[in-house]
């Protein structure tokens, strides 16, 4: 096995680990890890798709380069969302499928 | 026949307006009061009458001279960007003209609500950070950039910044459930575009490229490309909501504010939808068993009743719309179906019926969404029991969630009749007629969860107190938008020929009914 | 490849998984960002092993370096907030707390996930397309001669665009929230501390400048506005952190506009190259070096002042507006 193919398999792994703990996981901070190093497994795959040939390709090091800067914004988007659910309910998980009855259906 | 028409940089308008005024839109949120409402809505306005103008262009073109490629900073493909037009993408481009464009204005009247005027209904939101308007303009930017992509790659980028603001636009609900909903709706979103993404990367470790074209005429029935296939249908089957992946979808579209809650219901699952379209029939449509088609037709299938059944079981209008988007995107997904069916022949109605159902239902449940936006502003509240004899009040409104209604039936002259018309005769004729058999019983469905608000709404009692009048605006928006929709089907002649402009199956056998 | 060489490889590829595998199921939620941060070192290493400078190089100054100090401040926010209600509502969740049938249930199609992948990816084809030689010629008669840079710049200088849009668009999600500030989650003692800030002091003028150098470099060797924006990003997180910076970073006015310059410098030589050669961001022949240098340097700048406004996540003050 060469190293570019220990690489593959590394990204499939992490892919893998990921989508499992984004599923178990209920607490949104594990979430947002496992999203976020969900698409580091994809860059590493990317990466090592680049290095396969006798000449590394750029075009794979500008995508991970411009997912990499996508998966900061999201992070911090996801993160700010969930310190305003935890201000707005003390919580930070999502209530379960059922539960998001409108707690505040009819104003006031 | 020069014309000014003939300069391919159209191309680029329906995706750089919206982004310039997504920009100056940013910029404008400085500003307090009254002077940046003005200046937004001056900028969202103008935004939207150039998406519409150069839609029109585009449309043209496309037709006069069939499918347009456009080389992004001079570069040819694989090594640079392209974009592409052909009928689909101007199809689509109009649609978010339509829909965005009614939405836009919609808007003006949604967020008028001046400070300290008995805020205390949750629908009267003041959008006080000023952040709608950017927010939109860079989430219509994404759709149309989306309709013209023909990058794998490039998509990416464009459904990233699609989830992101559309969540963003969830969280202006300002409630708790809207904070859960946003959470949530980003997290599918978020999910949906790196499977995408995970696709794409398989893609382009078994061919090395990534333009679409490029990788249509590659791709053979290999193991990545199956996985490819497998995960971007994952992805954008979550982020279009199709049955049972549509569990984000009822409190995102209820909890955002009406007039966002318009513009995700009727667009933002479309723009998924598409680019489902388009990479299965572009890039997978030689690679793919047609057994697989039956995936999406069985579970659209399921979604159709399902989402019927859920609709009737609400109490709250946005919550009954919301389970009505789950059972009408089941529609759209039997197209998969129905193309690889025994008469390829009919191949072009079932494709072209699935397509045109995302004009006539983006237009339809928009509308609805916005009659519903009405009445939480007038009264506080959409609770169905608590609404009873609303007509009274608010004829308009409930005029439009009837109109709107013809099309979710799918009855005679609207959009919706001939798009399900079209599904049904291709279910018949390419010999799956168990599909005809649902697309009758989600009709007959819709029409028992519409009177769920319609008969209360209708009868004569003393009704529900209206505190104040929402602005004429929303509510004629609102019913211009319905009445469109109903009339759709007369219009579908010109529209079809549009969609066969490079569509992946020869029209030959419809004229354009 | 030596045998040394495979065997380095082989432990960091393994240890990917295993780490984001801790990460995910540590007890407590900073040990858990703690992982995550080791986690980002290793895969940059892995990436310098990879033979791609510029994503270890992004890699460990956003990936591990802002996305960590992000998480550590949102996890010291969220306790916090525990403390002072002296209830822990979070507490029971905090653990992985499914019964096993969920988690089994979950198993089975991660498996049958991984499996599938993994097969999928070792067989790949060989490529239809020779991309590598395809930029390597583009390269040779252009006048940017590091290919990630010119990928970034010139053939897909459409991604770079709209990314830098994302950019803009999450500064933007994050202020429509309108949250208050998070005090840094540093020990009152150290965020006022003089020799911390006078250390920082010290430090900032080496990071500007290396942050300069990086986008210099960018056009003919690793580095580049994307690099350069993110060591300045993290130069301003720690000086927020060290009190040197206020969170909301100054007038309100001049904050947007610098987060919007990059973009609008992009937009607006995109559009003026289609008015000169007819293209959307077709450089006209010789104004390409010139061009991508002057781009570079205002996303540099408005790289750096988002991923530190994204830290922040306090819209900036507008005039006649309370604090």
């Amino acid at each position: 096995m060469s190293s570019v193919d220990m690489y593959l398999l590394s990204g499939v792994a992490v892919f893998a680990v990921c989508a499992y703990a984004l599923v178990v996981h209920a607490h949104l901070i594990r979430k947002v890890i496992a999203i976020n190093m969900m698409g580091s497994g994809v860059f590493v795959l990317l990466t090592a798709i680049a290095r396969r040939g006798d000449e590394t390709d750029p075009v794979p090091h500008a995508m991970v380069l411009t997912g990499i800067v996508v998966a900061v914004s999201a992070t911090a988007f996801a993160l700010a969302v969930v310190r305003k659910l935890h201000e707005a309910t003390g919580h930070a998980y999502l209530p379960e499928e059922g539960e998001d009855a409108p707690p505040d259906g009819g104003g006031g | 026949m020069a014309s000014v028409f003939e300069n391919t940089n159209w191309m680029l308008a329906p995706i750089l307006v919206p982004l310039a005024a997504a920009t100056v839109a940013f910029l404008l949120m400085g500003i307090r009061g009254e002077a940046r409402r003005n200046a937004q809505n001056a900028v969202g306005l103008a935004a939207a009458l150039g998406v519409a103008l150069s839609a029109l262009a585009l449309w043209a073109m496309v037709s006069g001279g069939g499918p347009v490629r456009y080389e992004l900073g001079g570069w040819e493909a694989p090594l640079g960007i392209n974009l592409y037009a052909d009928g689909l993408s101007v199809f689509m481009l109009i649609t978010t003209a339509i829909v965005g464009g009614a939405g836009s204005v919609y808007a003006l009247g949604y967020f008028s609500g001046r400070e300290g005027e008995d805020a205390r209904r949750k629908e009267d939101l003041q959008d006080e950070t000023g952040s709608f308007w950017p927010l939109w303009m860079f989430l219509w930017a994404s759709m149309n950039g989306m309709f013209l992509a023909a990058d794998a790659f490039n998509l990416y980028i464009t459904l990233e910044i699609l989830g992101l603001s559309a969540a963003a636009l969830i969280t202006l609900g300002g409630t708790r459930m809207a904070f859960s909903a946003g959470m949530r709706y980003l997290m599918v979103s978020l999910l949906g575009s790196l499977a995408y993404l995970l696709g794409v990367a398989l893609l382009y470790g078994s061919f090395g490229a990534l333009d679409l074209a490029t990788l249509g005429e590659a791709a053979s029935p290999i193991p990545p490309v199956w996985a490819a296939l497998a995960l971007i249908s994952l992805g954008m089957a979550l982020k279009t909501g199709l049955f049972p992946l549509h569990f984000w979808m009822p409190a995102a579209y209820t909890s955002a504010p009406s007039a966002a809650s318009a513009i995700l219901a009727g667009l933002v699952g479309k723009a998924s939808f598409y680019l489902l379209l388009r990479v299965w029939f572009d890039v997978f449509g030689g690679s793919a068993p047609p057994a697989a088609g039956q995936i999406p037709g069985v579970l659209g299938a399921v979604a159709i009743v399902w989402g019927a059944v859920m609709a009737m079981r609400q109490t709250r209008i946005k919550t009954l719309l919301a389970y009505s988007s789950v059972s009408q995107m089941g529609y759209l997904f039997l197209l998969f179906a129905l193309v690889s069916g025994a008469a390829p022949e009919r191949s072009f109605e079932a494709w072209g019926g699935g397509v045109y159902l995302v004009l006539a239902h983006a237009c339809a449940k928009a509308a609805m969404f916005m009659a519903a936006g009405v009445v939480i502003y007038s009264v506080g509240h959409d609770e169905i029991p608590r609404l009873r004899g609303i007509f009274q009040k608010l004829p308009i409104s409930v005029a439009t969630f009837a109109v709107g209604g013809i099309t979710m039936m799918g009855l005679p002259t609207s959009g919706g009749f001939t798009a399900k018309y079209l599904l049904f005769t291709a279910s018949v004729g390419t010999g799956q007629w168990w599909y005809s058999l649902v697309v009758l019983a989600g009709s007959i469905l819709a029409a028992l969860y519409l009177l769920r608000f319609l008969n209360p709404a209708l009868i004569q009692v003393p009704t529900a107190k209206v505190y104040r009048d929402a602005p004429q605006i929303m509510s004629g928006t609102a019913f211009v938008l319905a009445v469109f929709s109903v009339f759709l089907g007369l219009m579908s002649a010109p529209l079809f020929e549009l969609l066969s402009v490079g569509a992946p199956f020869p029209s030959g056998t419809m004229g354009g009914s | 490849m030596s045998f040394a060489g495979l065997v380095l490889d082989g432990l960091l590829a393994l240890s990917l998984p295993v780490l984001a595998w801790r990460a995910l199921s540590a007890r407590d939620l900073y040990r858990a960002v703690i992982l995550f941060i080791t986690f980002g070192v290793i895969l940059a290493l892995a990436w310098a092993r990879l033979g791609a400078p510029d994503i270890a190089l992004a890699e460990a100054a956003i990936g591990a370096g802002i996305t960590g100090a992000l998480l550590l401040n949102t996890v010291g926010g969220l306790s916090r907030k525990n403390d002072k209600d002296d209830e822990r509502p979070d507490e029971p969740t905090d653990r992985v707390g499914r019964p096993w049938r969920t988690r089994l249930a979950v198993t089975v199609p991660v498996t049958i996930l991984a499996g599938g992948l993994a097969w999928a990816v070792l067989s790949f084809p060989a490529p239809v397309v020779d991309m590598p030689s395809l930029v390597g010629e583009a390269v040779a008669e252009g006048e940017v001669s590091h290919p990630v840079t010119a990928v970034l710049l010139d053939y897909r200088s459409y991604d770079t665009f709209l990314e830098i849009g994302v950019l803009l668009l999450a500064a933007l999600c994050v202020w429509s929230l309108g949250l208050s500030a998070v005090r840094s989650t540093a020990p009152e003692a150290v965020s006022g501390s003089p020799v911390l800030a006078g250390f920082v002091r010290l430090l900032a003028p080496a990071m500007v400048v290396s942050g300069v150098y990086l986008l210099w470099a960018g056009t003919s060797q690793p580095g580049g506005a994307f690099q350069a924006g993110a060591v300045l990003g993290a130069l301003g997180v720690v000086m927020v952190l060290t009190g040197l910076l206020v969170p909301s970073l100054g007038r309100g006015g001049v904050v947007r506009a610098g987060l919007a310059l990059g973009f609008a410098v992009f937009l607006l030589v995109g559009v003026v190259s289609m008015l000169a050669t007819g293209g959307f961001l077709a450089y006209p022949e010789g104004f390409e070096y010139g061009l991508i240098l002057a781009i570079e340097f205002f996303l540099t700048f408005s790289i750096a002042l988002t991923l530190t406004a994204l830290f922040t996540t306090v819209p900036p003050r507008e005039k006649g507006g309370g604090a």
